[in-house]
C-alpha cells in the first residue's frame, strides 16, 4: 500500500516535470467560499470549501462515479481538507503544489452497506497569463476498493485580456481512474474566465459532454 | 438696478467662497503595488475583494499585464501600506514594490492602458 502510494505520487511529480502540465487552485483566498462542479455521464462531483487561512481550506464533497458500461456505480460523501503546500509567485507566472484530502463514506450498487473511504492526493500546477498546465494524482481507497485517479491538463489562452474582460482558453484534459473504467478519457474543453466566474465545456473521446465550473463567494 | 447688480455679485462671490470652505479639493492619492504571481483574473479577484473592504479605499484597479494593483484613498484619508501588503499576501500573492503616487486610480489606469 505504502509503496503504491509512493509510486502514484512520484508518477504525478514526474509527469509535471516532464510536461509542466486540474483546475486553477482548488481553494479561494482567505475567508472566501469556493464552489466547484465537474459533471459528465460517468463522473458527477459537487464540492465546496472555505479558506480558513491563505493556505488551508475545509469543505465537503459529493461524488457519483459510474462504470463505462453504466452497470456499476459509486456514491461518495466526504469531508475535505485542502492545503497549499508551496507557492511560487514569479513576475510572469505562478506555480503551486497542493495537498487534497478527504474522508467519507462510500456506497455502491455492487456491495452492501457503506465503506469508509480516504482520498489523499497531490496537485501541481503552473500558469502564466497565456499557458496553463497541471497534474493531479488522488487515491480513492476503501476496504476492497481502489479507484485511484490521475489527470493532467494543459492549455493556452487565445489572447491576453484585461482583468475585467472574458478570457477564453483551450484546455485538454487526460484522466484515468482505476476500477470503473479501463479508458483514458481525453477531453478538449473551452474554458472561459471572467472575474469570479470560471466555466469549462467540452466533449470527451467517448462523445460525452462535460461541464465544469468554479465560483468564489 | 445698480445696487441690485452689486448685491447679486456680492452674493455670488460670498457663495463661491463658502463653497470653497465647505468643499476643499484634495489631490488624489493612491498606492501602487507591483505584484508577483498575478496571472489569472479568477485568482486575482481576491485582491480586489479584500482591498475594497478597507475603510480608506475609494477605488481599486488590477492590471494583470502590468502586474499592478492601484488603490486610491478616500478624500482626507491615508492608506495603510502595511495593511495593503497584508491583504495582497492573504490573497496569495507577493508584493515586490509599493509606492505612493499623487494620482487617482482613473489616472493610473489611463497611464497603464496608454503604455500598452
Amino acid at each position: 500500500m505504502t509503496w503504491r502510494i509512493g509510486k502514484v505520487l512520484v508518477a504525478a511529480v514526474l509527469g509535471v516535470l516532464a510536461s509542466l502540465p486540474a483546475y486553477s487552485g482548488p481553494m479561494g483566498f482567505k475567508d472566501s467560499w469556493m464552489a466547484m462542479g465537474d459533471f459528465g455521464p460517468n463522473w458527477k462531483e459537487a464540492f465546496a470549501n472555505y479558506a480558513l487561512t491563505p493556505r488551508d481550506a475545509v469543505g465537503a464533497s459529493a461524488l457519483s462515479m459510474r462504470s463505462d458500461d453504466g452497470l456499476r456505480n459509486r456514491q461518495l460523501l466526504e469531508a475535505t481538507y485542502t492545503r497549499l503546500l508551496q507557492r511560487w509567485n514569479m513576475p510572469e507566472s505562478q506555480a503551486n503544489i497542493w495537498f487534497l484530502g478527504g474522508l467519507g463514506t462510500l456506497t455502491g450498487n455492487d456491495f452492501a452497506g457503506s465503506k469508509t473511504l480516504v482520498s489523499p492526493g497531490i496537485q501541481v500546477d503552473y500558469e502564466t497569463t497565456r499557458v496553463y498546465a497541471s497534474a493531479l494524482a488522488r487515491l480513492y481507497r476503501a476496504e476492497g476498493i481502489n479507484h485511484d485517479f490521475l489527470s493532467a491538463r494543459v492549455g493556452f489562452s487565445f489572447y491576453e485580456v484585461d482583468y475585467d474582460e472574458v478570457q477564453p482558453w483551450l484546455i485538454v484534459e487526460a484522466r484515468r481512474m482505476k476500477g470503473l473504467s479501463d479508458k483514458t478519457e481525453i477531453t478538449p474543453m473551452l474554458r472561459l474566465i471572467h472575474n469570479r466566474y470560471f466555466v469549462e465545456l467540452g466533449v470527451n473521446n467517448s462523445s460525452q459532454v462535460r461541464a465544469n465550473f468554479m465560483y468564489i463567494f | 438696478m445698480k445696487n441690485s447688480l452689486k448685491n447679486t455679485l456680492f452674493t455670488m462671490a460670498f457663495a463661491a467662497s463658502l463653497a470653497q470652505v465647505a468643499l476643499p479639493s484634495f489631490a488624489a492619492t493612491s498606492v501602487k503595488a507591483t505584484v508577483n504571481g498575478m496571472v489569472c483574473a479568477f485568482c486575482a479577484q481576491g485582491i480586489e475583494k479584500r482591498i475594497s473592504k478597507m475603510s480608506a479605499a475609494k477605488a481599486v484597479f488590477v492590471d494583470l499585464k502590468k502586474k499592478t494593483v492601484a488603490v486610491e484613498a478616500k478624500d482626507g484619508q491615508t492608506l495603510d501600506q502595511k495593511a495593503i501588503t497584508a491583504e495582497i499576501t492573504d490573497a496569495g500573492y507577493d508584493v515586490v514594490k509599493l509606492e505612493t503616487v499623487e494620482k487617482s486610480v482613473a489616472e493610473i489606469k489611463a497611464e497603464l492602458k496608454g503604455g500598452k
